[in-house]
């Protein structure tokens, strides 16, 4: 191999794995063409996550401390989210999204999903409780997830079942510092979050 | 690039040593011979750098969440390490790891892991100590250092492939994470693992264990693995021991003498050992959502033990979680059977509240809910049972 070659080589291999970053402005966004939400602040939208599925991933301080991970409209039969590989057949079948489930059956889904994305066996939601979500009635339940680093994440999902399909937010990060600093935003965010387009039919 | 599960999975798998890339050659060279008791590669060997660095990881893994510290299930199997490995007893640390799958490994170093999805599928104890007994076998030929020298050159590519994580809490900020990378490429060669079967086998029979064990143990896994085409791709086991079916057939055929039949299977022991960490084991099996494979094991698992009210428990977390056809009725038919028995978890009462309401028995839904806070009163997930038994 000429060095040339071996320069090429990298070159591609290291664009294949930037994780390009879109300034989120705080002012009034759509997210996915169904959610309406108003920052109150800067945040930034991961255009590589490793997300897999109708989502969108936004972070402040970055992948490894915070995510607010929007699910936009997961169908009946589709799973919340997997992990983008480059092998998807070699993947066990993931959990998927019903539309009969209740809010706890949700929890139990994103439990059993954050399970297998992080390769975790300590994963759990909790304290699951109404919560008004886009002018609808939601639920609302905090998570807690300690990932392969070691590091322990804390987090809060709020959803909404309309027309069969799941629209919810999920904000998670460091417990230290990084998740307890921007829960209020996220709190705000929440409270600002329409449904839009073919949501609100 | 990202890390499928059977990647990291593979990274325990007794190759450890894989990513260690600079070193002298020719040092120290694992010959033929078994290693001595109490052994420490010289200085300046090679090997003695890959020490260091297994060393190191075994000092961040001891503080790791995922190691399971109860002390009486550390103890047990600790004791069956070294009933097994008798003279090697003082050269090895176990460590249990709380991940579902079935798997175990032995570094050069010493460091044993044995995962709990092992643990949940054993029978006995003679199954544990096949599965034991066989890395003992890796470990004393020295197969990893073997195997590490066959494929140092190639190990760095492997660096580079683990620079596409970018998930939080996924990424590879472990050796250990990146070591299944490397794993999944370079599995021990068909002779090491007949070679370690064979000194399982020989440990087995002088610790006064049948080694039916071991033949056992595969019979169980290929049967799962049965269940599912796609489960089958995911096992690690088998990403990384080459045809399954041929080593079965050769373990038959190894303890098919009727000197072999004799011997331990230390069932009541391994039972009562497990006893403080069963639910979870089950607990972190169903939350892999593997339903044709979880059935396979709880069914067995049934089989020994009837009356076991925590397996017909799980048997029907299996049904309601899978939500098919008909399932709501064979999860209502094993929760009952599980009131019935004994060890049933309370949590049993809590699913029955989920199924009642799918099945719209919602007086049912609210009496099993009361039975379920009279056991459990602090029952932190009361509130959002109440919720949904409002709507």
């Amino acid at each position: 191999m000429t060095r040339l070659s071996i320069i090429l080589f990298f070159a591609a291999l290291l664009a294949g794995c930037v994780t390009p970053y879109a300034i989120v402005n705080p002012e009034r966004q759509t997210v996915g063409d169904v959610i309406s939400v108003q920052p109150g602040m800067m945040w930034n939208k991961l255009g590589y996550s490793g997300f897999e599925g109708n989502v969108e991933v936004w972070t402040i301080d970055g992948p490894q401390l915070n995510t607010l991970v929007f699910f936009t409209g997961v169908r009946d039969g589709e799973p919340l989210f997997t992990r983008r590989t480059a092998n998807p057949e070699q993947q066990e079948k993931p959990p998927v999204f019903r539309a009969s489930m209740n809010p706890l059956e949700v929890q139990e889904l994103l439990e059993a999903t954050v399970a297998r994305f992080f390769q975790t066996t300590l994963a759990q939601g909790r304290n699951l409780n109404p919560e008004t979500v886009a002018d609808g009635q939601g639920f609302r339940f905090e998570t807690r997830l300690v990932g392969r680093d070691e590091v322990e994440r804390v987090g809060i999902f709020v959803g909404t079942i309309r027309n069969k399909r799941l629209y919810g937010a999920w904000f998670q990060g460091a417990r230290l510092h990084y998740f307890k600093r921007y829960e209020p935003e996220f709190d705000r965010l929440v409270k600002s979050a329409k449904l839009v387009g073919e949501a609100a039919k | 690039v990202s890390l499928t599960r059977r990647q990291f999975g593979c990274a325990l798998c007794g190759l450890a040593p894989l990513l260690l890339t600079k070193g002298a050659r020719g040092q120290g060279g694992s010959g033929a011979s078994f290693l001595t008791p109490g052994y420490r590669p010289p200085a300046e060997s090679d090997e003695k750098g890959l020490w260091s660095m297994m060393d190191r990881e075994e000092r961040r893994f001891q503080e790791s969440r995922f190691v399971v510290r109860e002390p009486a299930l550390n103890s047990y199997v600790r004791d069956v390490v070294c009933r097994l490995g008798k003279d090697y007893c003082q050269d090895v640390r176990v460590y249990i790891v709380r991940t579902p799958h079935f798997n175990a490994s032995m570094a050069p170093n010493g460091m044993m892991q044995v995962w709990t999805g092992l643990l949940l599928r054993c029978n006995d104890e003679a199954q544990l100590a096949a599965i034991v007994g066989h890395e003992m076998g890796h470990y004393l030929r020295r197969h990893t250092v073997e195997r590490w020298r066959d494929v140092r050159d190639k190990a760095a590519a492997s660096a580079v492939l683990g620079l596409g994580l970018t998930v939080a809490g996924a990424g590879s900020l472990s050796v250990l994470t990146d070591l299944a990378l490397t794993a999944s490429i370079f599995a021990f060669n068909r002779d090491q693992e007949r070679e370690a079967d064979d000194i399982g086998l020989e440990l087995m029979v002088k610790a006064g264990y049948t080694p039916l064990g071991a033949p056992e143990v595969w019979e169980q896994l290929l049967a799962e693995a049965k269940a599912g085409t796609a489960e089958r791709a995911s096992s690690f086991l088998f990403a990384t021991h080459p045809e399954p079916e041929e080593r079965l057939d050769a373990l038959r055929e190894k303890t098919k003498r009727d000197e072999a039949r004799t011997g331990e299977r230390g069932r009541d022991r391994y039972q009562a050992s497990l006893a403080g960490v069963r639910k979870q084991l089950v607990q972190d099996e169903l939350a892999l959502r593997q339903y044709g494979r979880s059935e396979v094991v709880f069914e067995r698992l049934l089989a020994q033990t009837p009356d076991d009210g925590l397996l017909w428990y799980a048997k029907g977390e299996v049904y309601r979680l899978r939500g098919g056809e008909g399932d709501a009725e064979r999860a209502m038919n094993a929760y009952g059977t599980a009131i019935e028995t004994t060890g049933a978890p309370p949590e049993t009462y809590r699913s029955i509240v989920l199924v009642e309401l799918k099945r719209g028995e919602r007086e049912r839904a609210q009496k099993a809910f009361e039975r379920y806070l009279e056991l459990r009163p602090e029952a932190s997930d009361a509130g959002g049972l109440r919720m949904i038994l409002k709507q």
